[in-house]
């Protein structure tokens, strides 16, 4: 399963993408996350399953239908 | 002089050795990963664990231990690793299963520890630790549903191995020798319930079996003190050239 992966360096910073990592379970994304991107030393590092992403876009534009008999 | 009781120092060296052979387990199976990020893993636990290894031979150093001796001057049989990583044979399942438990115990005696001089020095290490155990457990469960019987086979000759390490069941309370020194805050039979608990309960909803693993090794009086181990097995004699890197001495920075 892919999992993307997000980071800030210091607390308030603006959370980035900053990669991702392909994983049989979640601590084992975990775990290769904390490996894959050790460059520094995050205030905050998480992974989120690419099946939990709730799109807002990159779908089909959501339309309102509008009845033209009214 | 060290100013350590006495099988201190063999303590910490079996500590250290097995880190080292770790180390140099970590860095043989880093290109061999079933993933990058398997191998990524590995490189970053090998370079870890040989930085643990320059801190506790200076440690060991200042109790008397010759730094060149620790560092692979000396014979195979004179490592005191732990004995599931005298060779590595078979695939990467047998790899993980046989590495986890060293690493696991090693840490678990690291921890048990009670020196002031040390206690930076091991939180630190701890910070590691935890990465590199909750990464082998995470491991271990993935292929415990992918190739239970590889898992359960090793095990069943690892997890022995690794409570030699640790010590015998009989050092309780009033027997350990370490514990009754005041170097160690628990005693030997308490860190293999501990470590036995660890393993039953990470595979306890899962198709591998620890009950043929052999809880109670080793027996006191086969148990060898220096090497923490049983019997005479070593790691192999190439092992050790590469551990004092004869072949590329001639790169060394003087």
């Amino acid at each position: 399963m892919k999992y993307e992966v997000f980071a800030r360096i210091n607390q308030g910073d603006e959370t980035k993408h900053i990669g991702n990592v392909t994983a049989k379970s979640d601590r084992l994304a975990k775990m290769y996350a904390y490996n894959t991107f050790d460059e520094e030393d995050w205030d905050m590092l998480a992974v989120v399953r690419e099946d939990d992403y709730q799109r807002v876009s990159n779908d089909p534009k959501p339309t309102v239908g509008v009845s033209t008999s009214e | 002089m060290s100013d350590w009781p006495e099988p201190a120092v063999d303590y910490v060296q079996a500590i250290t050795d097995t880190k080292l052979v770790l180390g140099h387990r970590y860095a043989q199976w880093a290109l061999s990963g079933p993933s990058l990020e398997d191998d990524i893993g590995g490189a970053s636990a090998a370079q870890e664990e040989i930085g643990h290894v320059r801190q506790l031979a200076s440690k060991l150093e200042a109790q008397g231990r010759d730094l060149e001796w620790t560092k692979g001057q000396r014979d195979s049989d004179e490592f005191a690793n732990a004995a599931c990583l005298d060779r590595i044979d078979g695939d990467w399942t047998e790899y993980v299963a046989s590495i986890a438990p060293a690493d696991r115990a090693a840490w678990y005696l690291l921890d048990a520890i009670d020196e002031d001089d040390l206690e930076g020095l091991i939180t630190k290490m701890g910070e590691d630790e935890y990465f590199h155990l909750e990464y082998h457990d995470a491991r271990l469960e993935t292929l415990a549903e992918e190739d239970p019987e590889t898992v359960q086979a090793t095990l069943e000759r690892t997890l022995p191995q690794a409570l030699a390490l640790i010590g015998p069941a009989a050092y309780d309370e009033s027997e350990d020798p370490l514990y009754e020194a005041g170097f160690t805050d628990r005693p030997v039979s308490e860190i293999r319930a501990a470590f036995a608990d660890h393993y039953r309960e990470l595979f306890a909803d899962t198709d591998v079996s620890l009950e043929g693993v052999d809880w109670d090794a080793p027996a006191v009086d086969d148990w060898d003190e220096t090497r923490r181990r049983t019997g005479t097995d070593a790691i192999s004699t190439e092992d050790v050239e590469q551990l004092r890197g004869e072949r590329n001495a001639e790169f060394a920075l003087s």
